[in-house]
């Protein structure tokens, strides 16, 4: 027992001398110097694509004959927990919506909103969803406020597409400002 | 008559040419630099470094250049303006005045005027005394920005980097008296001719003494120019930037560009002192010009000092003090005998 404390005190001298840690150190270092890098060049270079539960802002959505689904019950509105989805109905037999119930007004805050997608349970028709859409910061809190007019348009990932990816991107400059499209076709897992 | 005065006055234009050519490229170093420290430090943490000017950050250095110039030159009120003033020119010549005596290779011609120009500026015999000497000036700039600047965290660093400075000085000074009794001779040229011939006549290969004279050669030179692990006297943790913590645009570019021309010395001297120069390891069969191996082998020490940098943490300053004269100065002194006897 005494003898091996010993040989391990020397041992460890010699270590020291030959800088052995650092060097075990600098190995280290070196290899996460030679390895792949982990940033991601968000947003105009890469884009994370979600997987499909995520739940992000919502849609409205329509069926195929391009009528709104939604037949403004107010269920989505009543079990919302925050508060925070606003339904106001009235009657249209134009054939906007599958139903001759319409929602008039269909707001959504999301300064609110805690995207718990009670919603989506509650709604009949499926006519709510939470999308994969996540880029919603804004300057003021009246633009977090979308109506029913915003939350039609489809939204630019569709939902039969599988998530949890990387996605290359680009910037488009536009008059209005400054957009970031996600180019689907080429995404990669990538390891972190 | 006429023949003389031609030859002298061609002289003084090569080596005025010389000077303007050098400076030049010293002035320009922490361009790339900067851009390669800042690369080398986000590779090793995971990162991608500098990207967002120009092809892979490229131009980051030259926004960097730009931002300093129009910052605000501030003196502080209190501050003691005229050496407060100084200290940055303080520290920037002496790291600039090194390089009379540092050989960059051996002669070479001029192609057209077919006249042998040697690649350094001066031969002094006693080129490593005048070059410890005139890097050691160097502690003035940092000890007069860090008292003059009437700033605690200035004042502590600037403290910090006499006291170090001073401890290292000797034990460097030892390992280049090591290197002088290898190699029978001051000059830096000299130093470089003795070690020729393959990688068995480096300094660094005379065993046993070679490599503990690099070992406390290098650890010195960390401590000399300021870097981590021993970089106490900038110590962002608990001194905000330490000596230059009140030095704000041109002047703070004076500071880092006389910190990484010290690196560069540094790496050259490990070079010159240790790894046989532009002496290449072993005979290729086909000749590689002397310049490549030179400033190929700097640029990997270079490489050294910034892996570090991102490697080891700080010592704390009472471990710098132990490492200083506990450690480095009696392994010199002993090292010191062995040399001698192995040379009788």
């Amino acid at each position: 027992m005494n003898e091996k404390t010993f040989i391990t005190n020397i041992f460890d001298f010699v270590k020291k001398i030959l800088f052995f840690d650092f060097l075990k150190g600098l190995r280290v270092t070196f290899g996460y110097n030679v390895s792949k890098s982990i940033t991601e060049r968000y947003p105009d270079q890469e884009k994370w694509i979600p997987y499909d539960r995520f739940r992000g802002v919502h849609t409205l959505n329509r069926d195929e004959q391009g009528r709104e689904l939604c037949v403004a019950c107010e269920l989505c509105s009543k079990i919302c927990p925050t508060d925070c989805i606003t339904v106001i109905p009235m009657e249209d037999d134009t054939g906007r919506g599958i139903a001759d119930r319409v929602p008039k007004v269909w707001d959504v805050d999301l300064a609110r909103c805690l995207f718990c997608g009670y919603c989506e349970d509650a709604c009949p028709t499926t006519a709510v969803r939470l999308g994969r859409e996540y880029e919603y910061a804004s300057f003021d809190l009246s633009s977090a406020v979308l109506n029913k007019d915003q939350l039609l348009v489809p939204q630019p990932i569709p939902e039969s597409f599988k998530g949890g990816v990387h996605a290359k991107s680009r910037l488009i400059k536009t008059k209005e400002g400054i957009e970031v499209k996600a180019d689907l076709s080429q995404t990669a897992k990538r390891k972190v | 008559m006429g023949q003389e005065k031609v030859l002298l006055v061609f002289e003084v234009t090569l080596i005025v040419l010389k000077v303007i050519v050098l400076s030049l490229l010293l002035f320009l170093l922490p361009l790339p630099m900067t851009w390669i420290e800042r690369k080398i430090a986000g590779h090793i943490q995971g990162r991608l470094g500098p990207f967002r000017v120009g092809p892979h950050g490229l131009l980051q250095p030259f926004a960097d250049l730009i931002k300093l110039h129009l910052k605000e030159d501030i003196v502080p009120d209190l501050a003691d303006k005229p050496l407060f003033k100084l200290a940055p020119i303080f520290s920037l010549v002496p790291a600039l005045a090194v390089f009379v005596v540092i050989p960059f290779g051996e002669e070479i011609t001029i192609p057209f005027l077919d006249r042998p120009v040697t690649m350094y500026i001066s031969d002094m015999n006693i080129g490593l005394l005048y070059l410890l000497s005139v890097a050691s000036l160097g502690i003035y700039g940092t000890i007069l920005g860090g008292w003059s600047s009437n700033s605690k965290y200035a004042l502590l660093g600037g403290l910090r980097s006499a006291a170090q400075m001073i401890s290292y000085e000797v034990a460097i000074s030892f390992a280049v008296i090591g290197v002088v009794m290898l190699n029978n001779s001051l000059s830096l040229v000299e130093i470089v001719r003795s070690q020729g011939e393959g990688i068995w006549n480096w300094n660094i290969a005379y065993l046993p003494v070679g490599p503990i004279w690099f070992a406390i050669f290098f650890i010195a030179a960390l401590a000399e120019i300021n870097r981590i692990p021993f970089d106490l006297s900038e110590d962002e943790g608990t001194l905000a930037a330490g000596y230059h913590t009140e030095y704000s645009g041109v002047r703070f570019a004076f500071f880092m560009l006389a910190e990484y021309v010290a690196m560069f010395t540094m790496s050259i001297l490990n070079v010159i002192l240790f790894f046989g120069g532009w002496n290449p390891p072993f005979s290729l069969p086909f000749q590689l010009p002397p310049v490549f191996w030179f400033f190929g082998k700097v640029a990997l020490f270079v490489y050294l000092f910034m892996w570090i940098r991102f490697t080891l943490p700080r010592y704390r300053y009472d471990q710098l003090m132990t490492i200083g004269w506990k450690i480095l100065i009696p392994i010199a002194l002993i090292n010191l005998m062995l040399t001698g006897l192995l040379r009788i």
